[in-house]
């Protein structure tokens, strides 16, 4: 656990990583139904005025209802910065993965939405650790890539988008 | 605007987006990733970075306003591919430039579905590419 990071944060050797590969995780639920507040909230935020965001009656005669902005995607499935709960915060499946890193940079990303993420839809996804690659140096630092997949699923099983993401999680230069 | 409408190879307009400390602060808390680079600019400092930065949901939000801000909002993002190659920090702007490269049906499901595929480079105020993205919409004929 890292306090800096605020997450479950596992540590360990590129070899405690690469026996992970292949790992699936069990379906992890979005704590709320996706709502118009976070919907605008985002939309607000990157300044986009896309009636399918803002106006239901458009959103709904359109897409049967207001749309979740596509780019919200990996954030729909990331609980609230604090819960009142004992349990601790449950982060995606890549920043779980045991490897040296102290810190992490998202490097790519490849999504397919196969249909409209709606208000009141409430989400799970299943994440999958695809790759991690040997160590490699870049500008920030020393460190490993690690892919993973995630696929997103409405409540009545309905696969409603794929996610596949590489981040860089590596230990700054400064620190190595 | 149709898919009948878009010819390629084709330019989209340029758009240009002021990053302030503000809109950061709002990344953090419209995504809900409180990952202290996107906050804390102590922090980020000790990773590397002169300050805060946004993370790949706004840099995608971005790519996708772009997209659809053209195409209208009858269009649909079905697919996005990005690679992050220099942040956006606080202070910066994020210039997008885009082009149609291809329109396509597409005939593997049981409806036709008619599609566009774009470039879209994001780049900062100073001409360095961040993100490279290629976007495939979905419109109506």
């Amino acid at each position: 656990m890292s306090a800096d990071i605020g997450y479950e944060f596992a540590f360990g050797s590129y070899e405690d990583a690469v026996r992970m590969v292949g790992a699936r995780t069990e379906p992890r639920f979005a704590g709320t139904a996706v709502s118009a507040a976070r919907i605008q909230h985002f939309a607000a935020m990157v300044q986009d005025g896309n009636p399918s965001y803002w106006d239901p009656d458009f959103a709904t005669r359109e897409w049967g209802g207001l749309v979740a902005p596509p780019a919200l995607l990996m954030g729909l499935l990331i609980p609230p910065p604090w819960l009142p709960t004992e349990a601790p915060r449950v982060a995606g499946l890549a920043i779980r993965v045991p490897l040296p890193g102290t810190t992490f940079i998202n490097a790519s990303n490849d999504a397919e939405f196969l249909i409209p993420i709606l208000e009141g839809d409430r989400l799970s996804v299943v994440e999958e650790l695809v790759s991690v690659s040997p160590e490699k140096t870049t500008k920030l630092g020393v460190g490993h890539f690690v892919e993973t997949c995630e696929s997103f699923y409405r409540d009545d099983g309905t696969l409603v988008a794929t996610n596949r993401n590489t981040l860089f999680r590596f230990t700054p230069a400064a620190q190595s | 605007m149709t898919w009948d409408e878009i010819f390629a190879p084709a330019d989209l307009p340029e758009v240009v987006d002021e990053i302030t400390y503000q809109r950061v602060v709002m990344n953090a808390a419209t995504t809900w990733d409180y990952f202290p680079g996107h906050f804390d600019p102590a922090y980020a400092r000790s990773q590397g970075h002169p300050t805060i930065f946004v993370n790949t949901m706004h840099i995608a939000g971005f790519i996708d306003r772009v997209a659809t801000d053209w195409a209208g909002p009858r269009s649909r993002v079905v697919r996005r591919r990005m690679r992050i190659l220099g942040s956006i920090y606080a202070g910066d702007s994020m210039v997008g430039r885009a082009r149609v490269v291809e329109k396509r049906c597409d005939k593997t499901s049981a409806a036709t579905r008619y599609l566009v595929d774009l470039e879209v480079n994001v780049c900062n105020q100073r001409g360095e590419l961040c993100c490279p993205a290629e976007v495939t919409l979905e419109l109506s004929r």
